[in-house]
């Protein structure tokens, strides 16, 4: 079995008509790890994420995920491909007329989970997530920091294999934080390889994990182990 | 059996989002199939009551000279090549007269004195029943003119040509209505579907980020042009047989419709109907999905 579950090579990205987003970019991330992105704002992080998720394609450079190379995969894998990963978007991409559980369960029903395991699952999410009493709320009616927190729950409602969150705890405060880093943790200890998108320095600070720093698309620091 | 199910919630969601344009679509595809089976309708049952009238249907052919055995052979064989008959009837100069004198019952004393020879011999000719020969009727008439010994030929009457031409104005209604139905589902639904695509492109979007398949997210679409097809055709169906009802009620008595013996389709004719626009709404909603689904 292939140990790397994320391996960049030299991407870059470039977006129309010529704003170099992520240039040479290299990363490899192990099944199992939990890494950091961080930079200032416009220094590539997203562009990182959305790579990796194949929702942007790289316009240099290899990108491989699961041992599948991105670029090369067949229409026909993708949905599956992406079923197995999770991704909080930094805009979170809530259907805002929908409740918060028909949002969560979204995730669950594109790989036709029974209903009855998407209610449990949803319910479940929102209790760790302090989120129980807005199960019929549209997310339109919710606080940022509560959509925020509907758009972590539904990227690892489906047990995905990597989870991508993007800008997590932007919107939360430390108690909220620390309660989405406890859900993470969990998930990484059960087995999820985890990237986080971030500027809030307090999730990172203590940690034993990798932190990448990233400006102007480039990798410019690796905390704790290497500084170039 | 789980994607069947979660494609049936799917829809089910959809339809309550957008189920007033839906049932917009809806009433006109009922109504154009509704136009359209009421032309068939009339159709159907022209063409039966032209068979009926068939049944009556001959030509006689004056003669000059009663044709010798050989010689009515051959008119036979010219007639029939012309255009196949059922039957082909000689009729000599005395049984003509003997029918003549059955035909008087008890006045057939005014006979007497007549020379049983005064009424001419002639062919009569018994046309297959169908359509087809109704249609040609003058053109044969006017050939069995020309045969050897005739002087004149007689047929029905001139209603055999004008309802000969009813029936053809009504066969161009049927395809014209035929044409508008087809039309108007592929189109109505395909608008619908199209609209519905437009309205749902944020959801359909996060969907495939999600890693909806092509299936799952197109399936209610389907499913929605297939229903409308369904519902539609079946209420078309459906009014008509109502209206059908109501005016045989109100012919009801000694009328032409009873002569005619006007009847509704038969269960095989209403299954195509409705199978006819289920296929086409569903095509009607294919076609708005290549066009709008890009995926
Ligand atoms: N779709 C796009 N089209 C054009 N330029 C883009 C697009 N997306 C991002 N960019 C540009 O690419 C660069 C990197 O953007 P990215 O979103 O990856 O930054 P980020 O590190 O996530 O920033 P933030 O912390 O503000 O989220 C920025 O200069 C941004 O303006
Ligand atoms: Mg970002």
């Amino acid at each position: 079995m292939n140990k790397t579950m994320v391996d960049l090579v030299k991407a870059t990205k470039i977006y129309p008509p010529d704003v170099a987003a992520l240039e040479d970019f290299s990363l490899t991330v192990d099944k199992g790890e939990m890494v950091f992105l961080t930079g200032m704002s416009g220094a590539g992080k997203s562009t990182v994420l959305k790579l990796i998720s194949g929702i942007e394609p790289p316009t240099k450079g290899l990108v491989e995920v699961a041992g599948k190379d991105l670029t090369k995969m067949k229409a026909k894998e993708i949905p599956a491909f992406r079923q197995q990963i999770g991704m909080a978007h930094q805009d979170f991409k809530l259907l805002p007329d929908r409740t918060v559980a028909q949002n969560i369960g979204m995730a669950m029903e594109v790989s036709y989970e029974n209903f009855r395991a998407i209610r449990n699952r949803v319910n479940e999410l929102l209790q760790m997530l302090k989120l129980e009493h807005k199960h019929d709320t549209q997310t339109e009616k919710l606080s940022r920091g509560e959509q925020q927190r509907v758009a972590i729950a539904r990227a690892v409602a489906n047990y995905p294999v990597l989870i991508l969150a993007d800008e997590p705890t932007g919107n939360l405060d430390p108690v909220t934080t620390e309660l989405v880093m406890k859900l993470f943790k969990q998930y990484n200890d059960a087995g999820s390889t985890i990237i986080i998108a971030t500027h809030d320095e307090h999730i990172f600070q203590n940690t034993t994990h990798r932190v990448l720093e990233l400006a102007n698309g480039r990798l410019i620091a690796t905390r704790p182990t290497l500084q170039p | 059996m789980k994607f069947i199910s979660h494609v049936l919630t799917q829809t089910g969601r959809n339809l309550q989002k957008t189920w007033p344009t839906q049932f917009m679509t809806l009433l006109t595809v009922s109504l154009s199939v509704l136009i359209f089976a009421f032309f068939f309708l009339i159709y159907t049952n022209v063409m039966k009551a032209s068979e009926k009238l068939g049944d009556n249907l001959r030509l006689t052919i004056y003669l000059e000279d009663e044709p010798v055995p050989e010689m009515q052979e051959q008119l036979k064989k010219k007639i029939n090549d012309f255009n196949p008959v059922e039957k082909v009837l000689f009729v000599s100069r005395a049984e003509a007269f003997q029918r003549l004198a059955e035909q008087l019952g008890d006045d057939r004393d005014i006979l007497t004195d007549m020379n049983p020879a005064f009424l001419p011999p002639s062919i009569e000719v018994y046309p297959e029943k169908d359509l087809n020969s109704l249609a040609r009727i003058k053109v044969f008439s006017d050939y069995l003119a020309t045969l050897p010994g005739a002087t004149k030929v007689q047929y029905g009457h001139g209603w055999v040509e004008r309802f000969h031409y009813f029936t053809k104005l009504i066969q161009l209604i049927v395809v014209l209505s035929g044409v508008l139905l087809i039309l108007t589902s592929t189109f109505m639904v395909a608008y619908t579907i199209r609209l519905a695509v437009i309205n749902r492109q944020a959801e359909l979007e996060i969907l495939r980020l999600l890693g909806a398949t092509n299936s799952y997210i197109q399936m209610p679409f389907v499913i929605e042009g297939l229903l409308q097809g369904l519902l539609g055709s079946a209420l078309g169906i459906l009014s008509l047989h109502l209206l059908y009802r109501w005016i045989a009620k109100l012919f009801s008595g000694p009328t032409f419709l009873n002569l005619f013996e006007f009847t509704f389709f038969a269960p095989t004719t209403i299954g195509l109907i409705v199978a006819a626009g289920i296929l086409l709404c569903t095509v009607g909603s294919l076609s708005a999905m290549r066009k709008f689904l890009r995926i």
